[in-house]
């Protein structure tokens, strides 16, 4: 019986060191004083470090990232907050098609939503640029707004709302007032979630690109070049500590109206 | 009425956004599988590249083997996964979630640079060739497992682990704890209240598990070009080949087309296991 | 009034989508061009001159993808494609003359390779940077050093080949070593060279797809044959200190070249010549020379090139140079075929 207990804590701690070996890897070898990514290690250094903020293409890639995530999130979670309200709070004819819709980007590979983007914007003449990539964020990450925000509403029967507007308050109060704080978290975890997947995305970003590049999609460029990747290294390292930052805080947020749930 | 209108108000943006970037672009994509050459005129519309796909045994073929291994790699995640949520829930504690997500952040990590990582960790240049080398297990560097098919699927099921857990995880949580208690009441031990209690009512997130790891590892490209080699190509590398370097982007389209047919199917088929619940818990 | 507002908010979002991306990008020329190709020593004299109107770079990694952006409309002003290529960008109108009056080192290049740009009796492309493809031997691991294009499928190094993921080039090669002209296969023929390539798919590790991975691959003695390779894979390697070789097969070894054409539309003429112009510099074409052991395509550039990368180059020696098999332009209905055979190969087992 002892034996079992140690089972569970056991296979955690070893899918926890095969998940996080690259990452180790990555960051180690981010202070490697080479650009060969092989043993034995030559020697500690930061100039990789000092180097990406003298590298102008790269520190622009990592705004054009920011930039999009910020608003493709943005649009996502407004959009998809809206989304959410329409298909849990109101009934009507065609909730069912409009529902799967909404969801149906999930099950398309990213290669085709790509390629689809790629030819409407063609077709209309329209060049790519972050914008382009923004829209394609927006296209991907617009179902998942819409169910995690859609998940807590639910969660929270109508009569509030109800008993908002039976005392007097228009429908929009009620919304500023009620609904709207209730679905925070849950708006913050679509956003959240949302520029995480945009900041890392590749696939679909590679197909709707223009002069313009974001981080992944210089990284992929630049994997061509040995002399380039420690720098390309030492960037993922900067952005996994970010990343695990934002990751933690969206976890809470999402486990703090958990708790609320109880109360009823 | 006023419950109309509010509606209408609320739903009008989304719809537009819906209506112009995704139906749209998706319509011309079909009428496009029509068009005679990439840039040629639209009309007269023809068949050939429908004939094309459906005469060649390969892209049929391809498809079926890309198919297989998605499933794969869903089947084994799930499987890796699986005891890992379940362990998270009945010995995590009240840091349960807190323990998953530790595991969640590798993920946010630049794909590319990870899978460069393994492949310079797992080539024969690299760390465990040395350490087998060192045992005396192998006489001379060998790229390990690297550039086929197994590699492609342990990629992907190291890259689709945590998000496979994550499912697994919820709906095991929304499990009531009273009922464990009514089943050894019962008589029942552990193995017993598991099959008939645990596994049974964890079967949303273990079909939204598989849905969130066999239907983008369908379109995958990326990770076959990289690790797979010459036997581990899928059917995403194909598609991406036509429209890249092919520059047949008819067939291309046509292709993704079927692609979308078998995922819809598929779709569907699992509708009927998840509810909405489940799918939050991926994001 | 909330929701209309947001509302108001995101429709204005999508209206300035539409309009910015309309507009004009950036100041300087737009150059659809290879990645790598960026660096400012490959055109420091325009720097100097157009401090304010730095070019813009988009990048492709193999030309089909460029010429998909440049069908698809994208604006650039200049493009730097490889020749069997060229026909095609001008036959799509893609490209415009090139007034040669405006060109200050038209001179010094050699003239079999600025007649290759020539169409219709006009100068379409100034060529710019030119190499080989040939086979990159570890020649202390390799049983048998090979000699022909017709020695990758020997048994005796099956499980270290690696081959470059390119249509064109598996399908000269194939054709090459079956001793059928590729440019003039029947259809019996193609399916012959489809085939062969076929056939070598067991003996290969994998398809490489750029230098770094090449380079580590030999590196690590896991490929004794790349198949094939540049002469940039093979400075590189040599400078490392590795054992190899750049052989010369009896059907002699590919060549490509590549230049710059002026895009069809008419903005920034003035900027695009001046970068031409210093492009074409003999000592910017030296210094793409000297980074990526590539030729270049004037003799005074070629004068200014490391001794190193000259040796590498073969130059000394012109019989390697005659023995070299050019890229030829390829007619539409010749490239739809061969990436059909690509596609194929790539898919069967």
């Amino acid at each position: 019986m002892k034996f079992s207990r140690l089972l569970g804590p056991l296979y955690y701690i070893l899918l926890a060191v095969f998940l996080y070996l690259p990452i180790v890897f990555l960051i180690i070898f981010s202070f490697n004083d080479s650009i060969l990514l092989a043993l034995p290690l030559e020697g500690f250094t930061m100039k990789w470090y000092r180097a990406v903020f003298q590298t102008p293409e790269l520190l622009t890639a990592v705004s054009n990232t920011i930039w999009v995530a910020f608003a493709s999130s943005l649009i996502s979670t407004v959009i998809g907050g809206m989304m959410a309200i329409v298909t849990v709070r109101y009934s009507f004819r065609g909730r069912k098609l409009f529902s799967s819709i909404a969801t149906f980007p999930m099950v398309i590979p990213y290669l085709v939503l790509g390629i689809a983007l790629l030819l409407f914007f063609n077709a209309l003449g329209i060049p790519l640029n972050l914008w382009t990539v923004t829209i394609g964020h927006v296209v991907i990450n617009l179902p998942y707004a819409m169910l995690i925000v859609g998940a807590r509403l639910s969660d929270f029967p109508a009569h509030l709302e109800e008993a908002s507007m039976d005392l007097g308050a228009t429908y929009w109060m009620t919304l500023k007032n009620i609904t709207i704080p209730i679905i925070t978290p849950a708006l913050l975890s679509a956003f959240l979630s949302s520029f995480t997947t945009s900041f890392d995305e590749f696939a679909l970003t590679f197909f709707l690109t223009g002069t313009e590049n974001t981080l992944p999609i210089y990284i992929y460029s630049q994997l061509r070049f040995p002399a380039r990747l420690p720098l390309a290294i030492t960037v993922a390292s900067m952005v996994i500590v970010a990343s695990s930052i934002l990751i933690l805080i969206s976890e809470w947020l999402r486990t703090v109206g958990q708790v609320k749930r109880s109360i009823y | 009425m006023n419950t109309k209108k509010r509606l209408l108000a609320l739903i009008s943006l989304p719809s537009v956004w819906l209506l112009v970037f995704f139906i749209i672009p998706f319509s011309m994509m079909a009428l496009f599988s029509f068009r005679d050459n990439s840039f040629g005129p639209l009309f007269p519309p023809t068949l050939k590249h429908y004939q094309a796909f459906f005469a060649s045994k390969n892209y049929l073929r391809m498809l079926a083997e890309s198919s297989w291994i998605a499933f794969l790699t869903a089947l084994i995640s799930i499987l890796l996964a699986y005891p890992l949520a379940y362990f998270l829930i009945f010995r995590g504690g009240k840091h349960r979630l807190m323990l998953l997500s530790l595991l969640i952040i590798p993920a946010w990590t630049s794909y590319l640079l990870r899978i460069l990582a393994w492949k310079v960790m797992l080539g024969s240049g690299g760390i465990i060739n040395s350490i087998l080398i060192q045992f005396g297990w192998i006489s001379e560097r060998i790229p390990l497992i690297l550039y086929s098919r197994s590699a492609v699927i342990i990629t992907l099921v190291y890259i689709w682990i945590p998000y496979a857990a994550l499912p697994i995880f919820s709906s095991l949580e929304r499990i009531e704890p009273h009922l464990f208690d009514a089943s050894s009441d019962l008589g029942a031990n552990p193995w017993r209240t598991f099959f008939n209690v645990t596994l049974p009512l964890s079967i949303p997130g273990i079909a939204a598990a598989f849905f969130f790891v066999f239907i983008p590892t369908l379109g995958e490209w990326v990770t076959p070009a990289l690790v797979g080699g010459v036997d581990g190509i899928m059917y995403g590398n194909l598609i991406q080949n036509q429209f890249l370097r092919g520059l047949n982007w008819p067939l291309g389209i046509v292709m993704s087309l079927v692609l979308m047919v078998i995922v819809s199917i598929f779709t569907i088929l699992l509708y009927r296991f998840i509810s909405i619940r489940d799918m939050s818990s991926i994001a | 009034m909330k929701m209309k507002y947001v509302q108001k908010v995101v429709l204005f979002c999508l209206i300035t989508v539409l309009i910015s991306g309309c507009s004009p990008k950036g100041q300087g020329p737009v150059l659809l061009e290879w990645s790598g190709y960026e660096q400012e020593s490959f055109w420091e004299p325009y720097k100097e001159q157009h401090p304010d109107a730095l070019p813009v770079f988009s990048f492709f990694a193999d030309d089909s993808e460029g010429f998909a952006k440049a069908k698809s409309g994208f604006a650039f002003d200049l493009v730097h494609p490889c020749s069997s290529w060229w026909k095609l960008y001008v036959d799509h109108g893609l490209v415009q003359p090139i007034d040669t009056s405006r060109i200050t080192h038209l001179d010094t290049f050699y003239p079999d390779m600025l007649a290759m740009g020539q169409f219709n009796g006009q100068q379409y492309f100034l060529p710019w940077e030119w190499g080989y493809e040939s086979i990159l031997v570890r020649t202390d691991l390799a049983p048998d050093i090979p000699e022909s294009w017709a020695d990758l499928w020997d048994p005796q190094y099956s499980g270290h080949i690696s081959m470059y993921d390119a249509s064109e080039a598996a399908y000269l090669i194939s054709g090459m070593s079956l001793g059928i002209d590729p440019y003039n296969a029947t259809p019996a023929e193609q399916e012959q060279i489809k085939q062969h390539l076929i056939d070598l798919k067991p003996a290969l590790l994998n398809y490489w797809l750029d230098y770094t991975e090449i380079i580590q691959l030999v590196a690590q003695g896991d490929v004794w044959l790349a198949s094939h390779a540049w002469n940039d894979a093979y400075g590189v390697l040599l400078e490392e200190g590795y054992e190899v070789e750049f052989i010369n097969p009896t059907e002699g070894r590919l060549s490509w070249i590549c230049g710059f054409g002026i895009g069809a539309n008419e903005t920034n003429l003035d900027l695009a010549y001046d970068y031409l112009n210093a492009v074409t510099a003999p000592q910017s074409m030296a210094n793409m020379g000297n980074e990526f052991y590539y030729g270049v395509a004037s003799q005074q550039a070629t004068d200014l090139l490391d001794p190193f990368v000259v040796e590498i180059l073969d130059l000394e020696d012109p019989a390697v140079l005659e023995n070299t098999f050019f890229y030829q332009p390829l007619s539409e209905e010749l490239r739809t075929t061969i990436e059909a055979i690509w596609s194929d190969v790539k898919a069967s087992n």
